[in-house]
């Protein structure tokens, strides 16, 4: 009795409402989704879509509860055998796994299915929790650095080896937790530039389709202009020549990166970024069908189980990648606006409980789940709006799936349990 | 300090960079809802809206008892976008998928549709063909479910393109009547064709909207103009008659090796067509509907022609049967052209009813042509007055217009009328010699013959075609009277004694027409047998034609009577009003009651009510028990406790495998009769899915 008592004493309620808000929410939008007015289904169906998602749910609620029950000092414990678990299913799926649009990275057991690679983001996070909540793991010394480099790139690794660069993409999401933790902010710094002067040149050459003798000759009279500035002082004088070759050879690399390492598809998602109309038909077609249904659903939206685009298989993925545009639909601008209130509630909830941890270890894994979450909410959002390429990543507790909600259900639990054992010290 | 400011600067900056995603996802959203937003609405709306013509329900064709000749159904088109599906579905399920098609439709192998599909998805077809028929909506559930097709349109490629079709429950039956419809859904032949102005109804027009899957959605903006639905028709046909026809045609046919052959059957009163069939025989060697012979030809009759020229003679000069004439050795020349009765030798001197029933041509023509020979207008008005001349105007377009020579035009021969009064010289169609004969038999009212009885919407009746008289008396009752005689002579002792001996016994005329090719007879002969049945009181007339039968036998009495025959005693058998009522012997005697014990209240009532037994309910029960009770039955209801084991004992099997397969128990049987035992005892409680043993003695 006592226990019991207990194990719910410290909980943080406000987490699990919101975590409950957006499953729920989700669900109904999954209904929303498959939704044929003339055939008159149940939610309940189990042959929809929406009756499966209630399965999983049913399974996620049962997986908090043993999470609430079990010791958390396993969590410490077992966090580097997890994380070795899901590096061998990696490289399982790898060689037993089933081929799925384009990449190999489920698991098929009957008609079960398993994508290892979302459990991958819940081991990585442990797994760097547990590194850096050795006291003495520092983030400016070599060492330490490599082995955060060796935690976060072989998960990236084999998950790019099974083709699904999305979620692989999920795992730079952990720079920023690495920031908090001390990092120095160059290479935060240098990512964001890069990305930034990757995307542009993308756009100066394939869009805009100017020369890029012009490019070289703009970036190397800026760098020259800067180089005369910092004349006086060695060292800007140094770090500006760097820059601009640096920028020189990102703009260079950028011909091979895009033509030799992209795929074709993965070439038109971010031509389409800055053009959607290049190919209404082919890549453009889902972000245009995405756009139309939540641009037609006007500020209040057509009303629960009335949307059109988002039924009858116009917008493709409509339970799962795409089912933001459900919401845009059928619930409009309040709905959307709901959406991101919800999510940015929980995220931002799940910072203040990271900051609380007294231990490290629960910290630094508090901010890899906000950090995930946030990457996730925001770059799902960001491709059914035409701000992102689609990168095929579900949106948290609301995407058609089981893996994904009982992975993300894993993730968040594994905080609010961690959280409500905050008053006890881990005993190394 | 310094690490305490650097720890919230940092997460600062992580707010920051979080903060400014948001915003820009923020503005995003309310760029595309407001900014764009017309755009979008407009392009939502814009998609696949479409005028598309409605189509109206064609109508359907019934049979005299409601059963469906024909109805539109929907059917598919099996066809594929191959630029569809992905690599990986195409790949993994091309294999089984040619293998399903190719033994689902057979009408390629497997490598051949691997290879169709194949080069379509090299070529980026976005639409082929798949399988040759259409499909209906039973097997387009079974397509659904196979390899690549189950990913649906958007993602398998496959497309089912639904398109009404007229569909015959009955198949061939009454098949080339009934008719067919072209792809414009325009009836060509038959009552499609007849009837197609109220069978079409009236095309519509809407807004559709395109949604997903190709499916279209109706706009019901207020401006579409509604598709009116096209009527229903009940034709006379009786299904039980049709088939009894068509399958004892078909069979004579091929016996015969004939090259076509045709019957109809009328109910003698109200000339309503009870069953027409028509076979001939295609390339294939095989006999199917494909020409109207019935209605539509018109040809030399032959014999069944000289009871028209019997008529006539015994009305215009007092002819009795009894009266004889000298026909010589056979042979008899009219000027140049030598008539020639059927025996070797000649039938010598012979009365009119031998005449009749032998089918002498000399006898006929000989009395004819002194008779007429001066005055052939009058013989002209006889075939007038018996409505032969001219057009049935038949409810179906198309009939066989009947012809006849006129005596003062410049073919008129002195042969002319000889030959005419033995069928030979005029044509027309059978169905108009039917209608003839239906005459004789229906006291000399002559009713037009009809098809169709009414056109109706659902249960409403929009026309009703009612008996139409063409002549109230096409001769004398006396005359008439006779001539029914030396019919029912014709089956006694005459031409068509082959098929004497019925019960209720055939009356009728036997025709073989020698067919002209060329400008000369040849041995090619037209048989028919034209009659009624019962002879006493007719219910029925018959004509059956069998054109150019092979072999030895080549007359109407060989070939053609045969069928009659057999098409009579089915409709006989058949038809229980034809039946003498039963002498009573089975009288209910006291203390003697059904077998039947036990049941179902509704079926057991009926059944001694038909018998004449006395027998009523003590209170209302749906299943009951037999009591007796003096001379009369009681019935007690039977109780069937909710939840467990009813008293089947006294039911018939039947009765009781209803019973518990309603609830949910099953059931084994063994033995005949009705229940004695059953293996779970009444009253036990009873087990959804449990077997009982049932032992009927």
């Amino acid at each position: 009795m006592r226990e019991r008592t207990d194990i719910f004493a410290n909980v943080d309620w406000i987490t699990i409402i919101l975590y409950f808000a957006l499953v729920l929410f989700g669900w109904f939008n999954i209904y929303a989704a498959v939704y044929d007015a003339s055939a008159n289904q149940s939610i309940f169906d189990l042959n929809l879509n929406s009756g499966k998602q209630l399965i999983w749910i049913g399974a996620s609620v049962i997986t908090i509860i043993i999470i609430f029950f079990a010791d958390f000092r396993l969590i410490d414990s077992l966090a580097y055998i997890a994380f070795g678990v899901v590096l061998l299913l990696l490289i399982a799926v790898l060689f037993f796994g089933r081929e799925v649009a384009g990449s190999t990275s489920w698991f098929e057991i009957g008609s079960f299915r398993f994508q290892p690679s979302e459990f991958a983001k819940f081991v990585t996070a442990l797994a760097l929790a547990k590194y850096l909540g050795d006291p003495q793991a520092k983030l400016d010394r070599i060492p330490d650095l490599l082995g955060v480099c060796a935690i976060l790139f072989l998960p990236v690794a084999l998950i790019l080896l099974q083709g699904d660069a999305g979620t692989a993409m999920v795992f730079s999401i952990f720079i920023l937790v690495l920031f908090r933790e001390g990092l120095s902010p160059i290479p935060l710094i240098l990512g964001v530039l890069g990305a930034i002067v990757f995307l542009l040149a993308i756009y100066l050459t394939q869009i805009v389709e100017l020369s890029p003798t012009w490019i070289y000759t703009t970036i190397i009279i800026i760098g020259i202009i800067a180089t005369i500035i910092n004349r006086k002082k060695r060292s800007k004088l140094i770090t500006s020549i760097l820059i601009t070759l640096a920028i020189c050879g990102v703009v260079r690399s950028v011909d091979f990166v895009f033509e030799d390492v992209l795929k074709p598809h993965q070439q038109t998602r971010i031509l389409v970024l800055f053009n959607p109309d290049l190919d209404p038909q082919g890549a453009g077609y889902n972000v245009n069908q995405s756009k139309i249904a939540i641009g037609s659903g006007g500020f209040d939206g057509k009303g629960f189980l009335e949307g059109t685009q988002t039924k009858y298989d116009y917008v493709p993925e409509q339970s799962t990648d795409f089912i933001f545009c459900t919401i845009g639909e059928e619930h409009g601008y309040i709905g959307s606006f709901i959406v991101i209130v919800l999510f940015s509630a929980l995220i931002l909830r799940v910072i203040q409980l990271a900051e609380r941890q007294k231990m490290r270890f629960s910290r630094v894994y508090g901010y890899c789940v906000a950090m995930i979450l946030f990457f996730h909410f925001s770059i799902n959002l960001s491709m059914t709006i035409g701000l992102f390429p689609v990168i095929g990543i579900p949106l948290p507790f609301f995407s058609y799936g089981g893996s994904s909600l009982i992975a993300f259900t894993v993730l968040l639990f594994t905080m609010v349990k961690l959280d409500s054992h905050r008053m006890q010290v881990l005993s190394h | 300090m310094n690490i305490k400011r650097s720890i919230v600067l940092r997460v600062r900056i992580a707010f920051i960079i979080m903060f400014v995603f948001a915003l820009a996802i923020i503005y995003k959203i309310i760029e595309i809802k407001y900014i764009e937003g017309e755009k979008w609405v407009e392009m939502a709306e814009s998609i696949g809206f479409r005028d598309k013509e409605v189509n109206a329900v064609r109508g359907n064709i019934y049979s005299d008892d409601g059963s469906l000749l024909a109805t539109s159904l929907p059917f598919y088109r099996v066809a594929f976008d191959a630029t569809v599906c992905d690599d990986e579905v195409f790949k993994s399920g091309i294999d089984s998928l040619s293998m399903m098609l190719a033994a689902h439709f057979g009408d390629r192998n497997k490598a051949s549709y691997e290879r169709l599909i194949k080069q379509a998805r090299a070529k980026g077809d976005r639409y082929i063909v798949l399988g040759k028929r259409y499909i209906n909506y039973r097997e387009k559930k079974e397509l659904e479910s196979w390899p690549i097709f189950r990913k649906g349109q958007m993602k398998g490629g496959v497309i089912f393109e639904k398109e009404n079709r007229r569909y015959k429950p009955f198949r061939q039956l009454a098949a080339r009547t009934v008719g067919f419809t072209n792809s414009e859904k325009k009836g060509v032949v038959g009552l499609e064709f007849s009837f197609n102005n109220n069978l079409a109804g009236q095309n519509g027009r809407a807004v559709f909207q395109k949604v997903g899957n190709g499916n279209l959605k109706q706009i019901y903006d207020g401006n579409e103009v509604k598709a009116i639905d096209g009527f229903d028709i009940q034709t006379t046909i009786d299904i039980n008659l049709q088939d009894v026809a068509e399958s004892s045609l078909r069979k004579h046919l091929r016996k015969h090796d004939a090259n076509y052959g045709c019957v109809v059957v009328m109910e003698v009163a109200t000339g309503e067509i009870k069953a027409i069939a028509n076979l001939s025989k295609n390339a294939e060697g095989e006999y199917r509907e494909r020409y109207n012979y019935a209605v539509a030809s018109s040809v030399e009759p032959g014999s069944t022609f000289k009871i028209a020229s019997a008529i006539a003679l015994m009305e215009e000069t007092g002819l009795e049967l009894s009266d004889t004439i000298y026909t010589g050795k056979g042979e008899f020349k009219f000027y140049d052209r030598t008539m020639r009765d059927h025996k070797p030798g000649g039938y010598g001197t012979v009365t009119l009813k031998e005449a009749i029933e032998k089918s002498s041509n000399i006898a006929v023509s000989r009395w004819v042509d002194q008779s007429f020979n001066t005055k052939p207008q009058r013989f002209m008005e006889y075939v007038r007055s018996f409505g032969l001349s001219e057009p049935l105007n038949f409810q179906m377009v198309g009939e066989g217009k009947p012809y006849f020579k006129d005596p003062n035009a410049s073919d008129w021969y002195g042969t002319t009328l000889p030959w005419m009064s033995i069928g030979y010289e005029l044509r027309m169609s059978p169905l108009h010699m039917l209608t003839f004969y239906n005459a004789i038999a229906n006291e000399g009212k002559m009713v037009a013959p009809i098809i169709v009885k009414s056109i109706r919407k659902a249960d409403d009746v929009i026309e009703h075609y009612d008996t139409r008289v063409i002549r109230d008396q096409i001769a004398g009752k006396s005359t008439l009277l006779k001539i029914r005689k030396a019919l029912e002579g014709v089956v006694e002792r005459g031409t068509a004694m082959n098929i004497k001996g019925t019960d209720y016994n055939i009356a009728g005329k036997t025709g073989t027409a020698q067919k002209v090719k060329d400008g000369r007879y040849t041995k090619n002969y037209y048989t028919s047998f034209a009659g009624y049945f019962p002879a006493k009181n007719p219910k029925y007339s018959c004509i059956v034609v069998i054109d150019s039968p092979k072999g030895y036998f080549q007359y109407g009495s060989d070939v053609a009577a045969p069928v009659f025959k057999e098409i009579a005693d089915k409709i006989f058998s058949l038809d229980l009003n034809l039946h003498q009522p039963l002498p009573s012997k089975f009288a209910v005697e006291k203390g003697i009651f059904p077998v039947v014990q036990s049941g179902k209240y509704d079926d057991l009532n009926l059944i001694l009510n038909k018998l004449g037994i006395s027998n009523h309910l003590s209170e209302p029960a749906e299943w009951v028990k037999a009591s007796i009770d003096g001379t009369s039955i009681k019935w007690n209801e039977k109780s069937q406790s909710e939840g467990l084991m009813p008293d089947l004992r006294g039911m018939t099997g039947r009765d009781a495998l209803f019973l518990l397969e309603n609830k949910g128990v099953r059931v084994e049987l063994a033995g005949k009769g009705r229940v004695a035992k059953q293996s779970q005892l009444p009253g036990s409680k009873l087990i959804r899915g449990s077997y009982v043993t049932l032992t009927l003695e």
